[in-house]
C-alpha cells in the first residue's frame, strides 16, 4: 500500500483525489453507490450568496470525447448549504471544499466570510463561462484575478483559499502569478472551456445557453500543458483537472506539477470513476515502487534537457 | 440503483426507427413500472443514454429506444453478447395507489415503452384503458402488449392505423362517453402532454406525467435534467422524476 495522502496548503488529504465542482452535487447522490468518505475531497456545486434557478435546458450536449455543460450555476444558495448539507457532507470523512461564485467583488467577500472556519478549503470560482456577469468576468484579466483574490483573502481568517482558473485566457501563467500575488494559497484549472455544438437540422445550438464550457477526455492534453505552465509560474500548491479518467491521466497531471487532482466528466461515464481512480493510483505507485504518491509532483522532465 | 454489467441477449428492429435491446442483467432486478436506466454506449461517448425501462423478466431487461444520435446508432449495431454498463434502475416512476382502480395510459411516441412496463406491473389488478398514438402505421409498435389492457386504442396521426387522431383525442373521446379514469399516467412528446395537462385540468382528473430531458449524471447531482414546478422552483427530472404529478409541473 502506497501512502496516497497529500498536503494542500496545511490541508490533509487522504488521496489526491477530489470530486470537481457541479458534477457531484454536495455528495449525497454518490453515496448511494459508494461511502464518498474515502474520496480525497469534495469541491461542491458552485454556492452563491442567494439561490439560483440556473439557466434554461437544454443544458448539456455531447461532442466526441467532449461534453458541454451550461448548467448556470444553479444552487440552493450558501445558507442552505451551511444548514441542510455541510455536516452531512463533513461527517462522511471527505475533506469539503466550498466552491464558491459571486456577481460583484462584496458577493464573494460575504460569501467566504460566511464559510471561513467551517469548510476545509474555499475554491474562489472565477471561471465560470455560462453566467452573463460575474463569474468568468473575474477570471480572464490578471489584475481582476488578482483583485477578486485579494478581496475573498480579506475575509477569511481560517479558511485556505484555492482559486480555480479559467483556460478561456491570454495567459495561464500570468494568471496563476495573478492568484498568487492576491493572497491565494493554491490553485485550481482548468475550468471548462468555452465551446458550441450545433443542431444541424434546427440551425440553433444544441444547448439553451448557446455556448456551454468543454471538459472531459478531449480536453486532457490541453489542461496538462496549462498546470504545467501555471505551476512552473508559482510556489503555491495546484490542483490538476480536465479530462481525467483513469489513474494514468491523474499521474500526468501530478507529474506536471500539480499535487491534487479533481475528476469532473468522469463521473457521468463511470459514476464509480473516483474510486476506481484512487484504486489504480495505489497499484500504479505500488508496482514502481513509489511509496508516498506526494513524490510524483513536478517530477517531469522536459525533453531536450 | 447499481452499475451493471449487461450483456445483450437480443437488438431488433421493432418498428420505424425504433429498436428493442434485452440485456442479461446477471441477476434478477427489482423495478418499478416508468424507471430508467442509464446506458454506457462506450468509446468517445462520455455521456451515457436514460432510456425507460421497457419489460422485466427474471434476469432480461429490455429498454425500447429511438435512433437519434450517434450514440444510439452505435447501440443499434451492437450484437448479442456485447457486454455494456447499465446504471439502474433510476428514477421513482410510476405508482398506481390501492384505490385507483380505472387506470388510463395515454402515450405517443417513445414515450409507449415506459407505459408497457405498467402494464405489465399493474396488468393483472387494474383495470386498464390504453390510448396510443403513433405517427403513422410504420412507427406502431407494443400492440401486442397493449392488446392485454381491458381497452385498447391504437391511433395515427395520418389515420394509416386505427382511427386518424392522437393519443390525447382518442383519450378525450371515450371520456366523454364515460369512461373515467382514477388516475392517468402519460408520457410521450411535449406538445402531446401539453395537451392532457389542459384537458385533465379542465375535467379535474389525477395525472402523472414522465418527462424526458437531456441527462448529465443521471442520479440528481448535475442539475443537468431540470424542469420547472407550478411553484417556480426546480426539479430533476432524473432523481425527482422522471414521473411527475401534471399539476406540479410546467410543461
Amino acid at each position: 500500500m502506497a501512502n496516497l495522502s497529500v498536503n494542500i496548503c496545511g490541508v490533509e488529504l487522504k488521496n489526491p483525489v477530489i470530486a470537481a465542482s457541479g458534477t457531484f452535487g454536495f455528495g449525497r447522490e454518490f453515496n448511494e453507490l459508494y461511502d464518498i468518505g474515502q474520496v480525497g475531497g469534495v469541491s461542491t456545486k458552485g454556492l452563491t450568496l442567494e439561490p439560483r434557478l440556473g439557466n434554461p435546458v437544454p443544458r448539456i450536449a455531447e461532442s466526441r470525447g467532449v461534453i458541454l455543460n451550461a448548467v448556470g450555476l444553479q444552487n440552493p444558495g450558501v445558507e442552505h448549504f451551511i444548514e441542510c448539507d455541510l455536516e452531512w457532507l463533513k461527517n462522511t470523512g471527505t475533506c469539503v471544499i466550498a466552491n464558491v461564485a459571486g456577481k460583484t467583488l462584496d458577493d464573494y467577500k460575504n460569501i467566504c466570510a460566511k464559510l471561513d472556519g467551517r469548510v476545509d478549503m474555499i475554491e474562489l470560482n472565477i471561471s465560470c463561462p455560462n453566467v452573463k456577469s460575474g463569474g468568468m468576468a473575474f477570471g480572464i484579466k490578471p489584475e481582476s484575478v488578482e483583485e477578486v483574490t485579494r478581496v475573498a483573502k480579506s475575509a477569511l481568517t481560517k479558511t485556505p483559499l484555492i482559486v480555480k482558473l479559467s483556460p478561456n485566457v491570454e495567459s495561464i501563467a500570468t494568471n496563476a502569478k495573478a492568484a498568487e500575488s492576491g493572497g491565494a494559497d493554491s490553485i485550481s484549472l482548468i475550468n471548462t472551456l468555452t465551446g458550441m455544438a450545433i443542431d444541424i437540422e434546427r440551425r440553433r445550438p444544441i444547448i439553451a445557453n448557446n455556448t456551454g464550457g468543454v471538459s472531459g477526455a478531449g480536453v486532457k492534453p490541453i489542461a496538462v500543458r496549462m498546470v504545467y505552465e501555471a505551476a512552473q509560474a508559482v510556489k503555491i500548491p495546484v490542483i490538476g483537472m480536465g479530462g481525467i479518467t483513469r489513474a494514468e491521466d491523474a499521474i500526468e497531471f501530478l507529474m506536471a506539477g500539480a499535487t491534487a487532482v479533481q475528476v469532473g466528466t468522469a463521473n457521468f461515464t463511470d459514476p464509480y470513476a473516483m474510486p476506481k481512480i484512487i484504486q489504480g493510483l495505489n497499484a500504479w505507485c505500488d508496482s514502481r515502487g513509489v511509496k508516498n504518491v506526494s513524490e510524483l509532483t513536478g517530477t517531469l522532465q522536459l525533453n531536450g534537457k | 440503483m447499481k452499475d451493471y454489467i449487461a450483456t445483450i441477449v437480443k437488438n431488433e428492429k421493432i418498428a420505424e426507427n425504433i429498436h428493442a435491446v434485452t440485456f442479461d442483467m446477471g441477476e434478477e432486478v427489482a423495478v418499478r413500472a416508468g424507471q430508467f436506466g442509464n446506458i454506457s454506449v462506450g468509446g468517445t461517448h462520455l455521456l451515457r443514454r436514460p432510456i425507460a425501462i421497457c419489460k422485466v423478466e427474471g434476469r432480461l431487461v429490455t429498454f425500447c429506444y429511438q435512433i437519434k444520435g450517434e450514440g444510439t446508432q452505435k447501440l443499434k449495431t451492437m450484437e448479442a453478447g456485447t457486454r455494456l454498463n447499465v446504471l439502474m434502475p433510476l428514477g421513482n416512476g410510476f405508482f398506481v395507489e390501492e384505490n385507483e382502480r380505472k387506470v388510463a395510459l395515454v402515450g405517443g411516441g417513445v414515450g409507449v415503452f415506459p407505459l408497457i412496463s405498467v402494464l405489465r406491473e399493474y396488468g393483472a389488478q387494474k383495470e386498464i384503458s390504453a390510448y396510443i398514438g403513433y405517427r403513422n402505421k410504420g412507427a406502431v409498435c407494443g400492440v401486442e402488449e397493449f392488446e392485454k389492457a381491458k381497452k385498447f386504442a391504437g391511433v395515427t396521426d395520418d389515420g394509416s392505423y386505427g382511427a386518424k387522431m392522437n393519443a390525447v383525442q382518442a383519450f378525450e373521446k371515450d371520456l366523454k362517453e364515460g369512461n373515467r379514469p382514477d388516475v392517468v399516467l402519460a408520457c410521450g412528446p411535449t406538445p402531446m402532454l401539453r395537451a392532457l395537462k389542459t384537458l385533465v385540468e379542465k375535467e379535474n382528473l389525477l395525472c402523472y406525467v414522465s418527462l424526458e430531458e437531456r441527462m448529465g449524471c443521471g442520479i440528481g447531482a448535475c442539475l443537468v435534467c431540470v424542469c420547472d414546478t407550478t411553484n417556480g422552483a426546480k426539479a430533476r427530472v432524473c432523481k425527482d422524476g422522471p414521473v411527475f404529478n401534471a399539476n406540479e409541473v410546467q410543461l
